[in-house]
């Protein structure tokens, strides 16, 4: 039989998208690009067998995540997307904590909204490093619990954790303000070279070495405070 | 065909509608084809005639419905205004198919042989029924052949006519005029209405009169009649009539002024409209306003005794408000007449305005609106009849939808073509009757049972 359509035979043929089909297969091909920077992340990470917390590797890890993501568009949406899938995704052979708060840290620090909202309360998994060297201008609110480093390397950007915080909270925060509502760990504000840690709860242990060459706690190293009262430099200043 | 040959029949195809325009039927603009202004009666009937096509013209009495017609059929087939009159079948509740069609040969009939004597209606290529619709209904069916296909029969004998063109007349309805049966009026290509020119050229029709007598030449009527009344063959007698008819092309010239078109001409006007593709905006959009006139998601296609099922999804296109199917006859005509119209404008595609513009004078006739679409829509202030006027309305809202998916459309037909020629493609998907239809047509199940 004669083919009805051959007078379309030149036209071009486009697949029809419903706009909510645009919008989901763009979602997906923007989290398959944070999938693939963080698993190249990881190859290179994981080369070390262990995950040493040091600073220069997490300098380094974070350099690299950056490295990553540069020119990547995403919004908060697909940050918030990603952890979920890090979360739960057999996708991700590679959960290490550190790492991944450190490639999520780079993400909302790289992206274009200066207010982010995550809510690590939906993930099973904790989340180590998150709001590390978050910059000036920039508020990360986390509802629910984070895990350690929340806030370390802070850089001026305002951390607000709608939970408690885990150990080393705030270590060596440059500047800019992280808002706890619970409680947080042992050794908060340690290497805390300015701005503020708010505690509403309880604070298990300040940190024992705060800014300063001399290996002793200094009255220049930020403030924390609990519960509205200032904790630390006070306590330093009466020793 | 060379271009001058072309560019020579377009001027002359214009100096006639130029002709009648300003000598013979005053009538105001009311149809405007990219950027020009034309009377939809005097050019759509011109383009029938060119066309050999159909047309019904509609109107109150006394508005020039039968002249307009006689008009352009004397100076497209270079008859005289005379042979045309005499041509002309009224309808009216005694007329028989002795007096439309032909009759026995009574004298030949006393001998023993059974001779057909055609009328000169039969024979000419001119045809006009005045006030078809006084018709009774019984006897519409005796001309449905002869309209539709130029197929005239009468005892063992028939005439095919080889070109010829028909216009009916009909006034609305009043006391004296009959329905015109439906497989009838789908048979014309085109429904126009000739309307009243306006006060002002009325006036002036009035004090000098358009009475068309430079169209008149006896002597060759005379000659006609002799022609048409001779006992030979079709054949002869069409032979011998054309000499005549193109000495009266020749008067024309030297009278009144006005350029005229031989059999070969017409044959040429013709083939070269039949040239004249369609661009795909234009085939697309004729697919959409044919799938909208022929859809039915739940019975399969449109059929007259069928409504529409209890919470159908497709309310918001035409087979919603439609109670018929249309018929294959639309296309048809469409693409005629659209082709004429390309043509007439020098256009080398028929394009979307073309098609715009004819479009609601093919439809017109065809569709049966449902009584309430009717009701809700014939107070609306408008210039047309009730009938055009919808189908106007009808044709600028699919267009509106055409517009708005286009791409999509042309794409969703495009991909059809690919699978149709085996391509592994799924086809388009979309709300639209069309795009039903195509699935469809690519042997998806689309109905819910």
């Amino acid at each position: 039989m004669k083919n009805p359509f051959q007078d379309f035979r030149s036209v071009q043929y486009r697949k029809r998208e419903i706009p909510l089909d645009r919008i989901v297969r763009e979602k997906e091909e923007t989290l398959e690009l944070l999938v693939q920077g963080y698993l190249q992340l990881v190859e290179e990470e994981v080369r070390d067998l262990v995950w040493l917390v040091e600073e220069s590797k997490v300098e380094k890890a974070y350099n690299a995540a950056i490295k990553r993501i540069d020119g990547s568009q995403y919004d908060p949406d697909d940050i918030d997307e990603f952890c979920a899938l890090l979360d739960s995704s057999d996708k991700l052979p590679y959960l290490i904590s550190g790492p991944a708060g450190i490639y999520i840290s780079a993400l909302v620090n790289c992206a274009r909204e200066d207010h982010i909202v995550l809510s690590p309360k939906d993930y099973e998994r904790s989340f180590h490093f998150l709001g590390y060297k978050l910059p000036e201008g920039k508020t990360l609110v986390l509802q629910g619990d984070v895990g350690d480093f929340a806030g370390s390397g802070l850089f001026g950007g305002r951390l607000i954790v709608e939970g408690s915080a885990g150990n080393w909270c705030g270590a060596g925060m440059m500047k800019g303000e992280i808002r706890v509502a619970n409680n947080t760990g042992q050794n908060t504000g340690e290497w805390m070279r300015g701005g503020e840690i708010h505690v509403d709860g309880t604070i298990q242990s300040v940190g024992t070495k705060f800014y300063g060459n001399t290996g002793y706690r200094v009255l220049f190293g930020g403030k924390i405070y609990q519960k509205g009262k200032l904790l630390v430099p006070r306590a330093l200043v009466k020793e | 065909m060379p271009q001058e040959t072309n560019g020579a029949l377009r001027e002359t195809a214009h100096d006639i509608h130029r002709y009648i325009g300003d000598n013979l039927y005053f009538s105001r603009p009311d149809l405007e084809v990219k950027g020009e202004k034309f009377n939809s009666a005097l050019l759509l009937t011109l383009l029938t005639g060119l066309r050999q096509g159909k047309a019904l013209i509609i109107g109150e009495p006394g508005l020039g419905k039968t002249t307009s017609a006689e008009y352009v059929c004397s100076l497209l087939y270079r008859v005289p205004l005379g042979t045309i009159w005499g041509s002309e079948v009224s309808g009216h509740p005694e007329q028989t198919e002795e007096k439309i069609i032909g009759r026995p040969d009574l004298g030949r009939l006393n001998q023993g042989e059974e001779v057909v004597v055609w009328s000169h209606f039969v024979l000419l290529p001119t045809k006009i029924v005045d006030e078809i619709n006084r018709l009774p209904e019984t006897k519409q069916s005796m001309i449905l052949d002869g309209v539709d296909r130029g197929n005239w029969e009468y005892l063992n004998d028939s005439v095919i006519n080889r070109e010829y063109c028909l216009f009916a007349t009909a006034n609305y309805q009043d006391g004296g005029t009959n329905t015109i049966i439906a497989p009838l009026i789908d048979r014309f290509d085109i429904m126009v209405e000739s309307k009243h020119p306006g006060p002002n050229l009325a006036f002036h029709i009035g004090m000098t009169g358009a009475n068309g007598s430079g169209l008149r030449n006896e002597e060759l009527e005379r000659g006609l009649h002799r022609v048409l009344n001779q006992r030979g063959s079709y054949e002869d007698r069409m032979e011998q009539a054309e000499e005549l008819c193109n000495q009266f092309g020749e008067a024309l010239t030297r009278g009144p002024g006005v350029r005229t078109l031989s059999r070969s001409d017409r044959e040429t006007i013709r083939s070269q409209m039949d040239e004249i593709p369609f661009d795909v905006d234009a085939n697309a959009f004729l697919r959409l306003v044919l799938s909208e006139l022929s859809f039915c998601y739940h019975y399969g296609q449109r059929r007259f005794h069928e409504g529409c099922a209890d919470g159908c999804h497709f309310t918001s296109y035409l087979c919603h408000t439609v109670r018929n199917c249309i018929s294959n006859r639309f296309p048809k005509s469409a693409r005629a007449l659209s082709q004429a119209l390309a043509w007439f404008l020098g256009e080398e595609q028929v394009g979307l305005e073309h098609l715009r513009a004819i479009l609601p004078f093919t439809l017109a006739h065809r569709i049966q609106w449902k009584e309430e679409t009717m009701a809700r829509r014939e107070k609306e202030s408008r210039q047309d009849p009730l009938p055009i006027y919808m189908a106007k309305e009808a044709v600028r809202e699919m267009h509106r939808r055409y517009i708005e998916q286009a791409p999509q459309l042309k794409s969703a037909l495009a991909a059809a073509c690919k699978i149709t020629d085996g391509e592994a493609l799924e086809p388009t998907q979309g709300d639209h009757p069309i795009y039903w239809e195509i699935r469809r047509d690519l042997g998806e199940e689309v109905l819910d049972r």
